[in-house]
């Protein structure tokens, strides 16, 4: 016995030296093949299944529901009004919005299962077994769940297109508007892989990735809320407009006949409560409804008809939030009596790409976790988990 | 690296090299979870070319031992070399030489059997043109070739476990860990099973099964280990058992004209509590003690029926570990 101990010291001896080199390289190795081998895996197993199929028919059939009777509704509406408002911006607003918000919804149910439900049936171990490398499994099934995502995009574009057909929507706003879009479900795919490897069950996977994109979706605006009087305070602050000096030399006799012609706008300072939402405002940058509204770029730009009667959420929400990204002027401007045209508010450049951004980020990291957490062999398991 | 084949060596090689070719070398295994101690010191060795049991009560740790093998678990303490290859340092290149088949999977329900191979063949990166030819193999191997374009769904349990056998076999592994292969298996795939097992091992694969149909183990195994407790324990089979001590089962015509013989020529004996017949057992020295005892209660004038051993020896073995079930 002593002397086959001593063999296996030798032999082991040797082997470790060369597993180290061995060891590093396969551990990150990523092939096209790999990955289109679980993506097709993933792929068939879930087309197959008539749910899914259902499911995009009751997708495409409630888009265009909606699309169809909003816009029938819109043209009711306007038909009282002696000027109505352009139809289009109004309806892509919809469409987008419901695309995003149905995309949101189920999105979540593609990836939040795709591990521990893998586990659950029994078939993760014996793919993890085989030469595919974690970040192929990985990659493969945030494609897969990615494609099926996008098919539902896909079904939904004839219905921004129609939108879009109404006019005063800048035709850009519709790849805009789909891109954007699917790089948030990709991110929605990569949180949900990665709470598919971190929670045992199913059940806890989903639920904690639809809190996640609750959170991301809902609660957003509602802290935005919250924190806006903490942000709020009394300061000194620099006004030009009409100085309350002389509005006290103002007599109601000469108010009531219009404005002063004596008055001027000068600059001067006064105690006010002020809103610092330039502190607060990536909070709604994070917001999906928030990125998709300010990329769409449907505010009136180049090439555009200024003065139109139009009614745009979408442009709307994007200057809104630009405005409050800028947070107050170092000169508030309120003298209004030189014309009558309206005061440009101060805004900030576009808050998409941070938002976009950190959704983005938020998908890497579930997808890095989840590669990491379907490393072979391993050392501790999910509490409550068998391996196979 | 000299004792240890090249990384992508074609499995299933002939001649000298499937007599030197590396088993399963497994040394002071340890793995525990949480606070229960699932291997605790398990030394195994698994000669190529041989199929060895693997054999213990539930709970014993033969599926965790099957798991660290397959390079699923890291062990706490031990040295473990499957086919040559640390499957823990050297993942890759152990799990390119093993086939795994657990004891409780799953299929993917949409896919048809031939896809489910088809989809592993390309996991483990068989040469693309030659999956079609493989696949179609292996399912004739596995008598699944009817079933090849049906969903996986609508295959029996034992279908599926066969689908399960060929998927473990699809990139010609030079390593077989087989986990309860036999359950859900009819007697007639019970029979095909043994027979592909032995036939690779005398392809030069080293098979390890893990079973509780021991009959079908003692058939089929030429070395057994045993576990209990997540230990290994001392077991013998093969080229010991014709020599070794064991009980017999000896059933004469007359049970009282047995029992007097025995008793005159001082032989220990034990009644037989679980046999309605009368038999009984006594423990005989091997096969050549066997022998002499048949003739000696012949020669008495015994009407013997039968002499057998009683229940395998695995059987044996195994209900000897079976009492400290836990």
């Amino acid at each position: 016995m002593g002397g086959r101990t001593e063999d296996v010291v030798t032999v082991d001896g040797s082997t470790r030296t060369d597993a180290g080199s061995t060891g590093v390289d396969e551990a990150r190795g990523v092939t096209w093949h790999g990955v289109r081998t679980v993506a097709a895996l993933e792929l068939r197993q879930r087309v197959r299944s008539s749910r899914w199929k259902t499911a995009l028919v009751v997708w495409v059939v409630a888009v265009g529901a909606i699309t169809l009777l909003s816009s029938g509704a819109l043209a009711a509406l306007s038909r009282t009004e002696s000027d109505p408002p352009s139809r289009g911006p109004l309806l892509f607003a919809i469409v987008t919005v419901l695309v995003l918000g149905l995309g949101l919804l189920v999105t979540p149910t593609l990836t939040s299962t795709a591990v521990n439900g893998d586990r659950a049936a029994g078939t993760l171990a014996t793919l993890q077994v085989t030469l595919l490398s974690p970040a192929e499994i990985a990659l493969g099934k945030l494609l897969a769940a990615w494609s099926a995502a996008l098919a539902f995009l896909v079904a939904s574009v004839p219905f921004l297109g129609v939108a879009l057909a109404l006019g005063d929507v800048p035709v850009a706003a519709l790849p805009r508007v789909v891109v954007v879009v699917a790089l948030l479900l990709v991110a929605v795919c990569g949180i949900g892989l990665g709470w598919s490897t971190v929670a045992a069950r199913p059940a806890g996977s989903t639920v904690l990735t639809f809190l996640t994109v609750a959170g991301l979706a809902v609660f957003t605006p509602v802290f935005f809320g919250i924190a806006f009087p903490a942000v709020t305070q009394t300061e000194t602050v620099t006004v030009h407009g009409i100085s309350p000096e002389q509005w006290q030399d103002l007599d109601g006799l000469e108010l009531e006949n219009g404005a002063p012609a004596n008055a001027t706008c000068e600059t001067y300072t006064e105690e006010r409560e002020v809103t610092h939402t330039e502190r607060t405002w990536w909070l709604l940058a994070l917001n999906p409804f928030v990125v998709v509204a300010d990329a769409a770029g449907t505010s009136p730009g180049a090439g555009m008809d200024a003065a139109a009667n139009r009614f745009d959420p979408l442009g709307t929400v994007s200057e809104g939030v630009r405005f409050l990204r800028a947070g107050p002027p170092d000169v508030q401007e309120e003298c209004w009596i030189e014309d009558g045209s309206a005061v440009e508010l101060p805004t900030a450049g576009a808050v998409w790409p941070y938002g976009l951004a950190a959704n983005l980020l938020l998908g890497v990291v579930g997808f890095v976790v989840a590669v990491r957490r379907l490393r072979i062999p391993q050392r501790t398991l999910p509490r409550g988990t068998r391996v196979a | 690296m000299a004792d240890s084949p090249a990384p992508d060596l074609p499995p299933g090689g002939t001649g000298t090299a499937v007599a030197t070719a590396p088993g399963i070398d497994v040394r002071g295994l340890r793995r525990a979870f949480g606070t229960v101690q699932a291997l605790d010191g398990v030394d195994l060795v698994a000669r190529a070319g041989a199929v060895t049991a693997l054999v213990g009560p539930n709970g014993s740790g033969k599926t965790t031992l099957l798991l660290v093998l397959a390079g699923l678990l890291v062990p706490d303490a031990g040295e473990v070399r499957v086919a040559g290859v640390d499957p823990v340092t050297q993942s890759r290149a152990a799990r390119a030489r093993t086939g795994w088949m657990p004891d409780a999977f799953g299929t993917w329900d949409s896919l048809t059997a031939r896809e489910v191979l088809t989809t592993f063949a390309d996991a483990y990166r068989v040469a693309p043109a030659a999956i079609p030819g493989r696949v179609e193999d292996l399912l004739a191997t596995v008598h699944l070739s009817e079933y090849a374009d049906r969903p996986a769904a609508v295959l029996s349990r034992g279908q599926k476990q066969r689908l399960g056998l060929a998927r473990a076999l699809v990139h010609d592994p030079q390593v077989l860990l087989l986990d309860e292969p036999a359950s859900g298996l009819d007697p007639r795939s019970r029979v095909e099973l043994r027979v592909l097992l032995r036939r690779l091992a005398d392809e030069g694969r080293t098979v390890l099964v893990s079973s509780h149909v021991l009959s079908e183990l003692e058939e089929m195994a030429d070395d057994a280990v045993f576990l209990s407790r997540g230990r290994t324990v001392a077991g013998h089979l093969g080229d010991d058992a014709a020599a070794a001590r064991r009980t017999w089962r000896l059933r004469a015509l007359d049970r009282a004209a047995l029992v007097a013989w025995l008793d005159a020529s001082g032989v220990v004996w034990r009644a037989d509590a679980d046999a309605a017949d009368g038999a009984v057992l006594l423990d005989v020295e091997g096969d050549a003690g066997a022998a002499a005892l048949v003739r000696d209660a012949v020669t008495a004038g015994v009407p013997v029926v039968s002499l057998a051993p009683a229940g395998g020896a695995l059987e044996q073995a195994y209900l000897a570990l079976d009492e400290e079930r836990r």
